[in-house]
This record gives C-alpha cells, structure tokens and sequence, in this order.
C-alpha cells in the first residue's frame, strides 16, 4: 500500500501550482539526502524487487535496460562496499532518473487485476 | 435422376456464395445454408510468400487475438468463452485466415473480435516474447521433426526459391522484432487485401458489420509477391527422427491445370474401399513397410505435384521410389477408360473438398479475394474438357523440368535422383 508502488500524493500535488511550488524543494531536498543517485541509482532500481509482478515487469524491459540496471547495481554495490559515493559530476543527474520499470509494474498489476475480474465475473442471462 | 439432383444442390451452393458484395472496399461473401452455428472468416493476402523477413508471417499469425486497443488478449479469450465460440488463425503460403466460429446472433462480438485485430492491435513487446514467440518456435519445431512436412518445407525452397519459396514457419533463429510485425500487418492490412467470409450468416447482416468495424482500415496495401517461376534442384538433409523420406517433386509456373489434378487422382494410392489397396497403379509395386502418398499443391501462379515416398528402411524407399517414378512415367499415356476414372475421382475429390465449413472458406475464399468468379460450376466444368492429348502432353511437360528431389533421414544410404530413375 505504501512505498514507491503503493499509494500516491503526487499526481494530487503536480496537480496544483500553489502546492507544486512548495514541496517541490522539500521533494529534491528529500531526493538527495536519500542518496541514491550519489551512488549512480535510479529511482526505479529501489523497487523493491522481490514480487511476483514486479519479477514479470523486469521481464519486459529491453535487452539494453537490463543491462543498464545490472551495471548499476554492480557498481552501487562495489561503491558500498568501499564507503565512497562517485565523483560529483558522475552523480545521476535529475532529468536522468527516468520511471523506466514503473510502467511495466502497472501493465503488470493491471493485468493481474483484470484475471481477478474475469475469475469472479458474474454472467447473467438475459 | 440421383445425379441431377446432386449437381443441382452442389450449383445452388455455389450460387449462393458468388455473391461477393464490395462493403466500404471490402469483399464480403456469405452462404446461409441454416446452421446453428456461424463461422466468420478474415482471409488475407499475407502467407509468408509476401513476407519481407522469413517467419514474419507466422508472428503476425499468432498475434490474432491478443491485446488490442478494445480489449486485452485474456478478455478476448474469456468473453468469447462465455459466449461459447472458437477462435482459430490459420497460415498458408498465400494466405493467413483468421477464423471465429459462434453461435448465432453473437456475430456483433465476434466480428468485432476479428476486426479489431485487423484494426487496432497493439503488438506488444512483451506478447511477442511471452506468448507469441513459444508458439513460433514449438510449430516450426514440430514441423521440423517431422520428415514428411520438413521435406515438403524444403522442396518448396528448392522448388521457387522466392516468394513460394519462402518459409513458413519462423525458426527458432528467425529474429523477428515487433516493429517488423507491425509494419508488416499494417502493409497487408488494407481494404483491397481483406476478404471476409461467412457460413451460417446472411450476407447483408455480415456487410453491415464488416462495414461498421473494418471502416477505418486503410485502402490500398503495398504488399507484392514476384511471380512464380520453377527451378528444382536435390538436397539432402541428415535427421534421426521417423521413417526414411524421399519427396519427388514436379512444379508448373503458371495457373493450376485441371490436368495436374488428374494426374493426382490417377496415381493417388487412398484406396475408395476400407482395407484394400487401391487400383492406383503406384500401390500395385510398393514394398509392404513403404508407402508413397501424392502430394498436390496448387498455389495462385503455381503449382507443385510430388510423390511422398517414406518407408522403414532405405532399401524400401528406394524399391518404392522406382515403382513411383515408373508409374509416374507411365502416366501419360492413358486412354479412355482409365483416364474417365482419373476424371471422375478427381471431381469427386474438387467438389467434396468445397463441401463443408473449412472446405468452403479454402477452396472458394482465394477465388472471393482475387476477385475471380467464385462457382464450383467452373472448376468441375473444367474437369470434363480435360482429354487424352492435353493429358499426355501436361504429364510429359510437367516431367520433363529438372525435379525437386528432397532426401530427409539416413543420407549415406537413401537414393539420389538418378538412382530412382528420373
């Protein structure tokens, strides 16, 4: 229910200039004290990963996204290991971090929600 | 008084599916003979001979009722289970037949199933990897293993090298991405490609719907096939699997001649009785653990007419493969008696094959889709001018090209084509 698949304030907020103009900062301030993208990290790569649908998301993703995500993770781990973050200018750049596996996670739980429907329709003749 | 009876009712079915009405471009044929069932046929000019990438065709065959922009694959199986019908795709060289069958007065739905692939269909990546792509490879294995359909797949490469010659299944190396299927169903996709063919339906309640759903289908393709022509050629091919197979076969360019079919009926060893062997001059020589089957394959602008030979051992095939070539050689000259029988099980097997559901929708739906009187009238008509001379001269013509020899099984002891005699 929560977390970055459960349910969300943003659409609301993105919705509203007023709003907008004030999270905004305290949204990007959140973002880099979080410190993924020091470590080279997109935002989709901390999905948590251990989910049937998100398993068939990752399925779906081109050859080359895959290989994009391993090489991150590879790095992120080696960079953990040794305590250091990347240089400042290798740092994931905000227009980088990219929802590239959210969509195929709702494709994903739109479908399973569509078996349940059709698993529990009710016909009627008429 | 049986026979007049008979070819009148063969006429009237005739008849009653000639009238291919233009609806909105599209060409829409309908035979009501009072079923409790409906059948709904897309045919379209799309078989892998117009392919522009091998094995295309078939990915596009086995996306027919996946996701669309109307409704997804899973809801399109479960409503149409609910409403009790059969979803079907078909390919051949020609053509890729996308088939719904239901009960009456749910033809609204159906029809609407079948257009929307037609079109709005997605083409996801992900369907081709997860659903499409397991059944390419599981069909083109299987027909891979077995030696009479993987000998007859390779005479056809042999045979025509392009176009017909093309293969129809994808392999399990072809690379088929969804951008070559889409762009290749959105060149077969148009008006002037499509025809559609419906059994147990009447004719204006089909063209209504077809006109309703297919409007927004583009109007003219720009698919094309380079005309047919005949090379022939031998191959060998090591395989393990079933019985030793050797495919003779004999190709025409050109449109199908009656004479060819003749031929065909002439030689072909299904005996008309249970339990015997047939007066097939080919089943009189054959060895007992052999079997020689005749292969007739009529194509738009070309045909291809073969003899399947298979047995246990090389030796078998080899005895078989002699007698074969012998008859066939012999063939041509016959007279009279023998030639009116060939006439007449020839016919016999043209007009039953018309009968029917499948038969209706293969044996006329080209005829609807290239636009061409559509009678079985013409096609069994054309049987009764068949005569001696034209006969002997087709069977001569047709020997006389370079064969399409295929060897499948035990390569180092199966005969090559001069050992048989050709």
């Amino acid at each position: 229910m929560f977390g970055p698949l459960g349910l969300s304030l943003a659409p609301y907020i993105r919705s509203s200039r007023t709003l907008t103009r004030w999270v905004k900062p305290v949204a990007n301030w959140y973002v880099n004290l979080s410190g993924y993208r020091k470590l080279g990290l997109r935002y989709d790569d901390l999905l948590v990963e251990e989910r049937e649908d998100v398993q068939r998301a990752l399925t779906r993703l081109t050859p080359r996204e895959t290989y994009d995500r391993a090489f991150r993770f590879k790095r992120a781990s080696h960079l953990s290991v040794n305590h250091v973050d990347l240089p400042k200018e290798e740092w994931l750049k905000p227009e980088e971090d990219v929802r590239y596996l959210k969509p195929h996670v709702q494709d994903v739980a739109s479908e399973d929600s569509e078996r349940a429907v059709w698993d529990q329709v009710q016909v009627e003749r008429r | 008084m049986f026979r007049t009876s008979a070819a009148r009712r063969a006429s009237r079915l005739a008849r009653s599916f000639a009238t291919v009405l233009d609806t909105a471009g599209v060409k829409v044929a309908a035979v009501d003979n009072g079923e409790a069932t409906s059948a709904v046929t897309f045919l379209v000019k799309a078989g892998s001979r117009y392919q522009n990438k091998p094995g295309v065709a078939h990915a596009l065959q086995n996306f027919a009722f996946k996701s669309t922009s109307k409704r997804s694959a899973l809801g399109t199986i479960r409503e149409s289970e609910l409403y009790g019908g059969v979803l079907s795709s078909s390919l051949s060289r020609e053509h890729l037949a996308v088939t719904a069958e239901f009960l009456r007065g749910d033809e609204p739905f159906f029809v609407d199933v079948l257009s929307s692939f037609f079109t709005n269909a997605k083409f996801t990546r992900h369907e081709l990897q997860e659903y499409v792509a397991p059944v390419c490879e599981a069909e083109s294995t299987s027909s891979a293993s077995n030696p009479a359909s993987h000998a007859i797949e390779l005479a056809h490469a042999l045979a025509f090298r392009n176009g017909l010659g093309l293969p129809l299944y994808a392999s399990a190396h072809s690379h088929i991405s969804v951008e070559d299927v889409k762009q290749f169903a959105s060149s077969v996709f148009t008006k002037d490609n499509v025809a559609v063919l419906g059994t147990g339906i009447s004719q204006e309640a089909l063209s209504k719907l077809v006109e309703q759903t297919l409007s927004s289908l583009g109007t003219s393709g720009s698919v094309s096939s380079s005309s047919s022509s005949y090379f022939g050629g031998e191959t060998r091919v090591d395989s393990h699997e079933g019985p030793q197979t050797v495919f003779i076969g004999f190709g025409q360019a050109g449109a199908f001649s009656p004479e060819l079919a003749v031929l065909n009926a002439h030689l072909s060893t299904e005996p008309s009785v249970k339990w015997s062997k047939g007066t097939s001059p080919l089943s009189a020589n054959i060895p007992a653990n052999s079997s020689v089957q005749t292969v007739l394959l009529p194509y738009s602008d070309a045909s291809l007419f073969g003899l399947l030979v298979q047995g246990a051992t090389t030796e078998d095939v080899k005895a078989a493969g002699k007698a074969a070539i012998a008859a066939l050689k012999e063939a041509g000259s016959i007279k009279g008696e023998e030639l009116q029988k060939a006439i007449a099980k020839a016919k016999f097997t043209a007009a039953s094959a018309a009968e029917g559901r499948t038969g209706i929708v293969s044996a006329l739906g080209p005829k609807v889709l290239s636009g061409s009187a559509s009678t079985l009238e013409n096609t069994l008509s054309a049987f009764d001018k068949v005569q001696t001379s034209a006969f002997s001269s087709a069977t001569a013509s047709l020997l006389k090209a370079k064969p399409t020899y295929v060897a499948v099984g035990d390569i180092k002891t199966l005969p090559y084509a001069d050992e048989l005699g050709l």
